[in-house]
Formats: C-alpha cells, structure tokens, sequence
C-alpha cells in the first residue's frame, strides 16, 4: 500500500506543471551527482525547461556552483536543441552552453545557430557570445544569413550589434583556401579571403577576386568596395590589369 | 394482596433513601472503572505490538542506524526495520532516511553496506536539498557519498 501510494506521488509529481522560476529536468535513465567535482550527469532523453530556456539533448553534463540549483554551464551531447525565450534557436551534435557569460558554442554535423534574422550553419563549430557580439563559424560549407547578406567560406568570424532589436553584422573576417563568397542584394563577390568593417562602410576582397553586378563581372586580385555607395575599385598584382566580362545578351 | 403492596412500598421507599453521597461515590468509582478498562487496553496493544514486532522472525533490528563518515559532512542513515543479508550488508526497511547537513534522501527499501559505506535502492526515492528536488526510480551512494547516482525515470526540480 505504502508502495502504491509512492508511486502514485512519484507520478503525480510528473505530471503537475512546473512553477514560474523553477527549472525542470527531466531524465529517463537518471542523473549521477558528483558532489566534489561539482557536476550533474543527466542521461538518455534529458529535458530541460526553465523561464529562460529549453534543452533536450541525449547526454547532459551540468555543471553547479556553490548550491545543486545554482547551475552555470550546460554542455549536451546527442541530438541537442537549445529554444530561449530570447528567440534563439540552436541545434547540434553537441551544446556548450556557459549560462553566466552567455558563451554559446556548437559542435558537429549540421550545427545551426538562429537569432530572429541571422542564420549560421555549419558543419564543424559554431560559436557566439551574446554580451560581446562576437561570433565565429568554422568548418566546411560554413555559412552565415540575413536578410541583407549571405556568406559562405571555411571561417568566418566578426561581431554582431544590436541596433533597436535588430542584429547587425559590425566587423566580418571570412576565409576559404578554395573559395569565400559573399551576396548582398545587388552583389555577387568571391575571393579567398575577405574583411569587412560596418564603421568605414568598407568590404575588402583578397586573391582570386571576382565581382558580379547586373551584367558585368570583373576579376582581379584586390578589391575595395563602398557598400554605401556600392562603388568598388578592382586591382590587379602582376599586370595591374583587371578583367572586365560584359554580358551582350541583357545589355 | 394487601400485605404484599405494604411491603413493596416499604423497599422502594428503603431505596430512595440511598444517601445522595453514596451515589455519587459509586458514579464516580464506575466511571474511573470505565476509563481505566480502556486505557490498560490501549498500552496493551501497543505493549503486545512492540513485543510481535521484537520477537517477529522477519527482521533482524528495529529502528538500525548507521553513519557515513564522509570529510566533509556526515551522512546519518536510519529506518524502521533492517535485516542482516550479510556481516557487512543489512536490508533496511520503511522510512529509509539519509540526512547529512545538506541533503535528506527518503526510500523505502535500501540495500546498505556498513563496511564500504555505501548504499543502493530499486525503491522510489525522493532526495531534497536547498533548492533542489529529485525523484527516482532508485539511487545508489558510492565514495562515502561524494557520487549519488538516481536511476531510472528521473524527475529534478531547481528553485533559487
């Protein structure tokens, strides 16, 4: 009878909603506390519902600080998906989430990273921190989305601002030994490496430089490009020559 | 015919002569008599329940308590039944508590081992520390309570 009742009360405990300011987890095959190292280890199906954010992931390691309840860093493992009330999405093979300095990093296979516009996508790491605005992107076919602009390239790396809700990319470095590309809505670059700074207005292409605009496409080795006036000037090493391709059929 | 009515008269006249103090006194001696009956019925009871409870076959000791001597923090186990499995390991039984100064763990069946100090339950069990709150389908303590392993279906719930 005992039983029944503890089972009932184990149950009934499940199914009650949780409280405002009370973070819930959920395993199916338990958690293991180390109390010196100072660390839960939550395994198979882990939920995670708090105020602030939903995570579900396959293995949870979390860590605390002085008190159990007092958790400051996240790391998942297995089919990871990470919901904030912020409006951030994040998905991956793994999750290092580091709750007092808002650091957020994923790894593995088809990572991807969405805040409201932005999208980032790759296949090897990706890594954010919401009070800096600094962000990297690294691996293959990594890539990086807004509404006004799309990269691709083997790193990419920069800052993000806030502007009235609105996330903006300030400083970008990206590079590929193959081949970077960046699209904006009236532009096509590709280069090998490429810098772009939000205070001067200023992208800056280097190697292997090929401009695509309208009609016309231009190729050289350097290239610097006024994104306010959509002005570029294109430059060649050797020759200091450039090549300039115009399309007869839509002239 | 006469005669008999006379002297039916003259008892219940008798009677109610009875002194009112007398009365009283009796009342009162039945009264205590009445309470006293079911008071000794009660101790009793619970006397010939601690003595089935003594002298039941089924478990070894009645209320085993035992320590966890961890650096940090004591660990005191105690419950209402337990049973010798082994020199070392005991069954305990109903109430299953481990109370140290920052948590208490609540089963209901747990296997303890006095000799590695440590413990396992395929109980429900409920832990409880500031803030925190476990549910599971068991647990186990290893390394004098340093690692605390909860099994099965797991429920915790945190609260600043």
């Amino acid at each position: 009878m005992r039983r029944i009742i503890t089972i009932l009360i184990f149950f009934s405990f499940q199914t009650v909603g949780r409280e405002s300011g009370q973070t819930e987890i959920t395993t199916d095959d338990g958690i293991e506390v180390f109390n010196q190292e100072k660390y839960y280890l939550l395994k198979t199906n882990v939920k995670i519902i708090s105020d602030e954010y939903e995570l579900s992931a396959d293995l949870v390691k979390a860590y605390f600080n002085k008190d159990l309840y007092d958790i400051t860093r996240i790391f998942s493992d297995g089919n990871v998906t990470l919901i904030s009330s912020k409006g951030i999405k994040a998905s991956g093979e793994k999750i290092d989430f580091d709750i007092i300095n808002e650091d957020l990093q994923i790894f593995g296979k088809n990572s991807l990273f969405t805040n409201k516009e932005i999208i980032m996508i790759s296949d090897e790491e990706i890594k954010i921190n919401n009070i800096t605005g600094n962000f990297l992107i690294k691996g293959p076919d990594s890539r990086l989305k807004s509404d006004t602009i799309d990269i691709t390239g083997y790193l990419i790396k920069g800052k993000f601002s806030q502007i009235e809700n609105i996330n903006e990319v300030e400083l970008l470095y990206v590079e590929d030994e193959r081949q970077i590309n960046i699209k904006t809505e009236t532009l096509d670059m590709y280069a090998l490496s490429a810098n772009y700074d939000k205070k001067i207005n200023i992208i800056e292409l280097f190697d292997n430089v090929k401009i695509i605009r309208d009609n016309e496409s231009i190729l050289g080795d350097y290239a610097k490009i006024n994104t306010l006036t959509e002005s570029y000037k294109v430059t060649s090493k050797e020759s200091g020559k450039v090549k300039a391709l115009l399309d007869k059929k839509d002239e | 015919m006469c005669m008999t009515c006379y002297d039916l008269l003259v008892k219940l006249n008798n009677f109610l002569k009875i002194n009112k103090k007398t009365l009283l006194i009796l009342s009162i001696l039945l009264t205590a008599t009445f309470f006293a009956t079911i008071f000794y019925k009660k101790v009793g009871l619970n006397v010939a329940k601690e003595n089935i409870l003594l002298i039941d076959p089924k478990f070894d000791i009645v209320n085993p308590s035992f320590t966890i001597n961890n650096p940090k923090e004591k660990i005191s186990v105690t419950a209402n039944k337990g049973n010798f499995l082994n020199n070392n390991k005991i069954f305990l039984k109903n109430n299953v508590f481990f109370k140290s100064s920052n948590f208490t763990i609540l089963s209901d069946e747990v296997t303890y081992d006095k000799k590695n100090q440590t413990a396992v339950s395929k109980s429900t069990s409920k832990f409880e520390s500031e803030g925190t709150e476990i549910i599971s389908e068991g647990f186990s303590i290893t390394e004098k309570g340093d690692i605390i392993l909860f099994n099965g279906k797991t429920l915790l719930k945190l609260k600043q």
